[in-house]
């Protein structure tokens, strides 16, 4: 990534003259076809829709660099001076999503955001992005994307929907306004916001998260008398305890957490010592995964066990809970107590009474000030549950005139959405600014769609004096409007939204130089206000232990509901990179579904996983049981999955599934009915918070099967035959420290016929020389298995890198999924309840001795002379040989014509779905590439390790006369890894960061499959699990009573 | 009756006192009249199914490859098990033609014409499927290695695939010309017999105006034993190539140094047990049992027992390298993916083992060799048995290989899969129907050779003779 972050303000030295100038930039309307029609079924006519792309794009590019308003498309008559096409530019930005704020870089290429980088010089993301970041560009030009101001669905200009507004502002009659909206975090918004309510007096603003920390906020208010969220320092605590807190996937700030976690699992292997992660959770979820020791519960059985942690720390008794995990308390409590002041406990749990607990469990352990940090506290995640419930009886009671919904959905998101529905109808007038037709646009009457955020301006104060800013990267597609703006305009403020923000910041940062120096590097942070450490108040302690003991212990099922690392709470629903990406668990796509434990498979289902024919024929059959959930009436009807890691009698559903149509192609299935169901209905209300969980749960079979697309079928890479050690190695630390040498030996074995690993490189080709002779670059990289958390951010920040392509579900289905990097997730261990997983990011291992290389009949794949297997498209006749012989089936073949570029015409509508369709609309398409060739059908693809992006720092290093180095390059992958799992680059250079981490880590480094001499250039580094006991060894010849199949 | 000149080991190739005239008669009158209804159905039902298969191949070369149901895991499926298959049938022909003319078989001669026939559409058939299995088929010339204007671009001659090209389209032309020299003095016999001027045009250009010259026998004779002694390494040579598809690459299950000598076997297995299915036919319809005697069947069918046991015995030590070589991931495929009768493809395994190697051991005894319809069941058995071999071999190793990460879920072939291989079906038998209704489906000249008409006039004579009193005896060659 670039350090210099190109921006250009001339434009605001002279405010007036450029707003005059940008309004009258763009005179031309877009035209969209028959004005009569529904806002929600109305096109823009293709070829008109094109001209209009081309020009606003051209134009933008221009804009944004606003030297000259330009009235000519491409080609430019007199080029800008800094826009070089082909060229691509980084604006530093920030993603803001459902209150969720990274920040990063947006890669501009010719007018078109088209990649978003992590912005290195984040103190809290350094770099790092999710994958939800990283698909967010999609979003941008999303096809369903509200495109125009309306009135009962029916497009008006800006100035007419303002007019009615303020007239229906001006009938409210007193009635208050409420602006409803999820964690604003924007510092200048809020400010806003409150010169608006400010301006209608009884007006007020309620926060509401769809998922929301009203239990941990509430729980801070009472033992700290502050109402926020502290910072935690995973990275300063060497042992970690959570209880469904799912800090690595989607709790609180998780691509922040990953990074501080990975730095407390990187190991030196000179001293190895790591941190240690026990976890606490009732179903599989991607932190409970990656912890060195995972406990199963019931949700229920939460405030018990954090009481018992409490206690046993203390030195009381445990009482209350199973022998089991009465055990695991008390270990995980001595592990706490040895390590006080660099310890930390997290609950995922909305319970104003567990969070308080937890508190108590961090002052015990003089946690406070230490791996917890109150002088910067969290903006984001504000949102009070009880607040919006108020707001909900509110609006039955007929209470509120005017109702302005921004970010928020709660006639999807709230659990009893029917009563906000009928609310919502009681209202004088409801304005909804959200960007989509959501459940909650729908029932509004006017709508004035928000800018995407990378056409907007604002800032996000992630922590408080932690500013990131939004800048605009591409003029707005369609004819939207930032919210602020609207609000400005209504509370009749004199400047409009950019102004405001300008002033705003230049009030903070001191200066207009500052100011745009800080809008360059996109974050600026304040002076820091040393606040001191709130004080404990112990009182409340008591209070809550007494209330949970008056909590009752629960007999039946119960159910967790739960986020996908990509979907979240529904903001990824209609993403269909982010559909499409196998969730790390479940390696499902598409859809949601009901995730149960082998244990109640076996009598729910029965299906027993421990008898291989039946195992298999659960695994290889896309079908899947459809069970009936029923719980207080409300019942839903789902496919089930069974999947480790879920407590015997708890079910889960993930939540953000049973969408509406008018979200896009990407919600619906091929029959129009929505993929998966809501699962929100479930959520229960108690003591004024949300809970995801919920008891009294009735399973019923119903006989049917539906097809649930995954993408990787087995489990355990253990069988019958062998424990398939050569593929992934494991180990633990206990293990590690005793015998640092083990896998080294263990290759030595491997490699023994072959004369030791010394001469097994040259012994493994009949031509030596083709192999060992490679002077110049030789490009290598590294995994380092104990730091990949496997949240699949790489696996979408290769999709937009690499332009792969979307399938849609029945292709997945088939097994055609194009991803060129995927995470192999593995099983291991005695407990087939509660086994260990494992993550192995996979992309083409790049093979000095490649299979595939040789079976290719018309040599269109070959070895680069820099050691990269490269493929040649227009070379390939598509025997798909080379995927059959590749060892690590990393290559994908285009099985139809998923990217439009087939010069057989109409081949795709009959056989591919509307999401492909829909990735190849002239809009959509705008986010490929273009230094990627778009693959067409019948060809192999794979894994090229970003050549495109080799090429460009070869040159760059060329054109400055100097060698290669590694700040040159960050192949996509890396880039995006929120925990610098990935190392890239020439491993030929000695102070190459790949061969500072191969040389530095002699013991641990393995390649995959080494022993069948392909010589891969990717190598790996073993995952260390932190477990001192004896016989929890999941490794090698030792586990050889380990179940056959998952 | 016994004659001290007749030798009592080996039954007569033709049976029925057959004088040369009538076996002209026999063969090539067919080819004169109107064929009959029943042809008209078989040939009218060949042509729908080739119809469909063009259809199929059309839907594929239209919208891809993902017509079929294959997938990231399984690259190859049916399309692939119909090439070896088909090729594998193609051996037949060949190995009749060339090892038994050079071993001096003379029962090949009443076989050979029609199992030659069989081998070439068979490797017509074959040929499709690696052609069309190309992602991009309109692309197939880039594996001919000519010179081009495209730099230094040449083709791979490191893989196997490339190897086939070259080892089926040599095999093809060697196993045509063989086939076409063999038919010359035929066409010869159809043209001069002709009454039509068509004919006599079209049978008298294929004839290569053959006038039965001795020098013409001569070369005839000469070139047959060139093209015999060319086609012999083939025989062996086609299949060892095709097996190296597998053989050479990673895959456990393909990755096997067995695979030649047990692909070869596998192949006259299939190959006979094709033309048995379809000389059983032929010989009901066109009443050539008097070429195609039960001699004949039970022959072949002692070839389908021998090279049947070889398969088995390959099938086993293949199981037994499994366990040896201790390897996992080999120890895996046999004896979980394959071997296992519960597992997701362990159907297919057990059927290739009831059909090859199982079944066919009916063959040990005599009268099953000479049963018919023995012969005619086992004979549709084996093919079938042949067809799971390679269905085993390709889908069961690709579908599990080396990271259980990538195990494919359940393959079954899609419509337009299935409709390739019906296809090819419809190709074959459209091109067998014209040529037993055009082609002299028996070698009239070479079957010629085996008539043993002179010691059979001799032997009734004698018999006649014999039976005479002496008186008449006199008398008759008194006057």
């Amino acid at each position: 990534m670039r350090k210099q972050h190109w921006q250009s303000f001339g434009e605001l030295n002279n405010t007036d003259a450029f707003k005059q100038s940008v309004d009258n930039e763009f005179k031309e309307e877009l035209i969209v076809e028959d004005d009569n029609k529904g806002f929600l079924e109305t096109k823009a006519p293709r070829r008109d829709f094109l001209k209009y792309l081309g020009f606003s794009t051209a134009a933008a590019a221009v804009a944004a660099s606003c030297e000259m308003p330009v009235k000519k498309a491409i080609p430019f008559a007199n080029k800008p001076e800094d826009v070089v096409p082909g060229i691509s530019k980084y604006y530093a930005t920030t993603y803001v999503q459902d209150g969720d704020a990274v920040s990063i870089l947006a890669k501009v290429r010719d007018g078109r955001p088209i990649k978003i980088e992590g912005n290195d010089l984040s103190p809290l993301t350094a770099g790092g992005t999710s994958a939800r970041v990283q698909a967010s560009v999609l979003d941008l030009y999303d096809t369903a994307r509200l495109r125009f101001p309306s009135i009962d669905k029916n497009e008006v200009t800006f100035e007419k929907i303002d007019k009615a507004i303020a007239q229906e502002i001006a009938n409210l009659g007193g009635a208050p306004i409420v602006i409803l909206t999820n964690t604003i975090v924007s510092a200048s918004t809020k400010e806003v916001i409150t010169q608006f309510l400010a301006k209608n007096l009884g007006s007020k603003h309620v926060t509401y998260d769809a998922v929301s920390y009203s239990g941990l906020l509430l729980a801070n208010e009472a033992s700290y008398g502050k109402k926020s969220i502290p910072s935690y320092r995973f990275d300063k605590a060497k042992v970690i305890v959570s209880f469904s807190a799912d800090f690595l996937g989607t709790w609180l700030s998780p691509v922040e957490f990953s990074k501080q976690y990975a730095l407390g699992k990187k190991i030196d292997e000179k001293k190895p010592e790591m941190s240690k992660h026990i976890h606490f959770e009732s179903v599989a979820s991607l932190t409970g995964s990656n912890a060195d020791e995972r406990f199963l519960h019931r949700p229920s059985e939460t405030p018990f066990l954090v009481l018992s942690l409490l206690n046993a720390i203390n030195g009381q008794p445990v009482v209350g809970i199973d022998d089991k995990l009465k055990k695991s308390i008390e270990a995980t409590a001595k592990e706490l107590v040895e390590h006080k002041g660099e310890s930390l406990v997290v609950a995922g749990s909305n319970d104003l009474h567990v969070q308080v607990i937890v508190n108590a469990i961090n002052e015990a352990l003089q946690s406070n000030g230490k791996t917890i940090d109150w002088s910067s506290t969290f903006n984001i995640k504000q949102g009070i549950d009880a607040e919006f419930a108020t707001l909900v009886a509110d609006l039955n009671d007929g209470k509120v005139g005017g109702l302005f919904i921004y970010g928020a959905n709660p006639a999807y998101t709230w659990y009893d959405s029917k009563k906000f529905v009928d609310g919502l109808k009681k209202v004088k007038f409801a304005v909804s600014f959200n960007p989509k037709a959501d459940e909650t646009t729908l029932l509004c009457k006017y709508n004035i769609p928000d800018h995407h955020y990378l056409e907007s301006w604002g800032d996000a104060e992630i922590k408080t004096g932690f500013y990131s800013f939004l800048q605009p990267t591409i003029y707005p597609l369609f004819k939207t409007r930032q919210w602020q703006d609207s609000l400005l305009k209504w509370s009749s403020s004199s400047i409009d939204y950019l102004a405001f923000f300008k002033q705003y910041f230049i009030g903070k940062t001191g200066s207009e130089t500052a100011f745009d120096k800080a809008l360059q590097i996109g974050i600026y942070q304040a002076a820091s206000t040393l606040a001191s450490a709130p004080v404990f108040i112990l009182a409340t302690v008591s209070t809550a232990s007494s209330a949970i003991g008056g909590y009752k212990k629960v007999t039946g099922t119960e159910i967790f509901l739960y986020q996908k690392v990509a979907i979240g709470a529904g903001e990824g629903t209609s993403n269909p990179w982010l559909q499409e990406m196998p969730d790390p668990i479940t390696k499902a796509t598409w859809d949601n579904y009901l995730v149960v434990s082998p244990t109640m498979a076996k009598s729910l289902l029965n299906i027993d996983l421990t008898n291989n024919g039946q195992a298999d024929a659960y695994e290889v059959k896309p079908p899947k049981h459809v069970v009936e959930i029923k719980i207080n009436g409300v019942s839903v009807k789902l496919p089930t999955l069974i999947i480790p890691g879920v407590h015997p009698n708890t079910v889960g559903i993930a939540l953000g599934y049973g969408r509406i149509k008018s979200l896009g192609k990407a919600v619906v299935n091929d029959n129009g009915e929505p993929n998966g169901a809501n699962a929100f209905v479930f959520a229960s209300y108690k003591n004024k918070t949300l809970h995801l969980c919920n008891e009294a749960v009735t399973l019923a079979d119903t006989g049917t099967k539906y097809e649930v697309a995954l993408t990787q079928t087995h489990n355990i890479y253990n069988t019958n035959q062998g424990n398939r050690t050569e593929i992934m190695k494991e180990l633990t630390l206990a293990e590690y420290i005793k015998a640092p040498k083990e896998i080294l030996e263990e290759r030595e074995a491997e490699a023994k016929p072959y004369g030791g690993l010394s001469k097994f490189k040259e012994q493994g080709t009949i031509y030596p020389s083709a192999i060992n002779e490679r002077p110049g670059v030789k490009w290598g990289l590294s995994v380092d298995l104990n730091s990949c958390t496997g949240c699949g951010a790489c696996v979408i920040a290769c999709n937009a890198e690499n332009n792969v392509s979307v399938v849609g579900k029945p292709e997945v289905l088939r097994g055609h999924e194009m991803h060129w990097m995927r995470i192999d997730r593995y099983y291991s261990g005695n407990d087939l309840d509660n086994p260990k997983v494992v993550f192995q990011p996979l992309m083409c291992q790049h093979c000095d001795n490649a299979p595939c290389e040789n079976v290719c009949p018309v040599a269109a794949t070959n070895h680069s002379s820099e050691g990269l297997n490269q493929m040649t498209y227009n070379r390939c006749i598509g025997t798909r040989y080379c995927a059959n012989n590749c060892p690590y089936k990393v290559r994908r073949f285009n099985w139809a014509d998923y990217s439009g570029s087939d010069s057989f015409p109409n081949n795709q509508k009959e056989v591919l779905n509307d999401v492909v369709l829909n990735m190849n609309d002239d809009l959509t398409r705008m986010v490929l590439n273009p230094d990627v060739t778009v693959r067409a059908r019948g060809v192999i693809e794979k894994c090229s390790f970003c050549v495109q992006r080799l090429q460009a720092a070869k040159l760059t290093a060329k054109k400055e006369s100097r060698p290669l180095v590694d700040a040159d390059i960050k192949v996509a992958c890396q880039q995006s890894c929120p925990t610098n799992a990935i190392v890239f680059g020439n491993a030929n250079d000695k102070h190459s960061a790949i061969t500072i981490n191969r040389v530095e880590n002699p013991n641990r480094i393995f390649y995959s499959l080494e022993q069948l001499h392909v010589l891969p250039s990717v190598s790996y580094l073993a995952k260390v699990r932190n477990v001192a006991e004896e016989g929890e060894a999941v490794h090698g010849a030792e586990s050889k009573h380990e179940h056959k199949e998952g | 009756m016994h004659l001290k000149y007749e030798s009592q080991l080996r039954e007569p190739l033709v049976t029925g006192n057959k004088t040369y005239h009538q076996v002209t008669e026999d063969i090539i009158s067919p080819i004169e009249a109107k064929p009959s209804k029943l042809w008209y159905v078989g040939f009218y039902i060949a042509v729908a199914l080739l119809m469909f298969g063009v259809y199929s191949v059309y839907r594929e070369v239209t919208y891809g490859i993902g017509q079929w149901n294959l997938n990231k895991t399984i690259g190859w499926g049916w399309d692939i098990t119909n090439f070896v298959w088909w090729v594998g049938i193609g051996h037949a022909g060949t190995l009749i033609s060339a090892i038994l003319l050079l071993f001096r078989q003379g029962w090949r001669t009443g076989v050979n014409r029609a199992a030659e026939a069989m081998t070439i559409f068979a490797v017509m058939c074959a040929g499709q499927f690696p052609i069309f299995h190309m992602g991009r088929v309109w692309m197939a010339f880039f594996v001919l290695p000519y010179a081009n204007s495209r730099g230094p671009l040449w083709v791979n001659f490191n893989s196997p695939l490339l190897w086939d090209v070259f080892a089926i389209s040599t095999y093809f032309t060697v196993s045509l010309l063989f086939w076409y020299s063999g038919l010359i003095p035929d066409f010869a016999t159809v043209r001069d017999r002709a009454k039509t001027k068509l004919r006599q045009k079209l049978y008298g250009t294929a004839a290569f105006g053959w006038t039965g010259s001795t020098k013409h026998w001569q070369r005839h004779e000469s070139l047959s034993l060139v093209l015999a002694g060319l086609s012999t390494p083939l025989v062996l040579s086609v299949h060892t190539i095709v097996s190296f598809d597998f053989a050479t690459s990673v895959i456990p299950g393909w990755h096997t140094t067995i695979f030649p000598p047990y692909f070869v076997a596998g192949a006259i297995f299939s190959g006979f047990a094709m033309v048995q299915s379809l000389m059983l036919i032929v010989r009901k319809v066109f009443a050539l049992q008097d070429y195609i005697t039960l001699g004949h069947i039970e022959a072949m069918n002692k070839v389908i027992v021998l090279t049947g046991s070889i398969v088995g015995i390959a099938y086993l030590t293949e199981l037994f390298m499994g366990w040896y070589s201790q390897n996992k991931y080999e120890g895996y495929t046999f004896w979980y993916s394959r071997a296992y009768l519960f597992s997701p493809y362990g159907w297919s395994y057990w059927g290739m083992m009831a059909c090859n190697v199982i079944s066919p051991q009916i063959f040990w005894f005599r009268k099953m060799r000479r049963n018919l319809f023995v012969t005619f069941f086992m004979s549709v058995i084996v093919n079938i048995g042949m067809w799971f071999e390679r269905f085993v071999i390709i889908v069961t190793s690709l579908y599990r290989d080396y990271l259980p990460s990538s195990w494919s879920v359940y393959y079954s072939p899609s419509t337009y899969e299935i409709g390739f291989y019906l296809g090819t079906f419809g190709l074959f038998f459209t091109c067998f129907f014209l040529f037993a209704k055009y082609f002299p489906v028996i070698a009239v000249a070479e079957i010629k050779y085996v008539l043993k008409i002179t010691g059979d006039n001799y032997k009734r004579d004698m018999a006649q003779v014999e039976g005479q009193p002496l008186e008449s005896f006199v008398h008759e060659n008194l006057h």
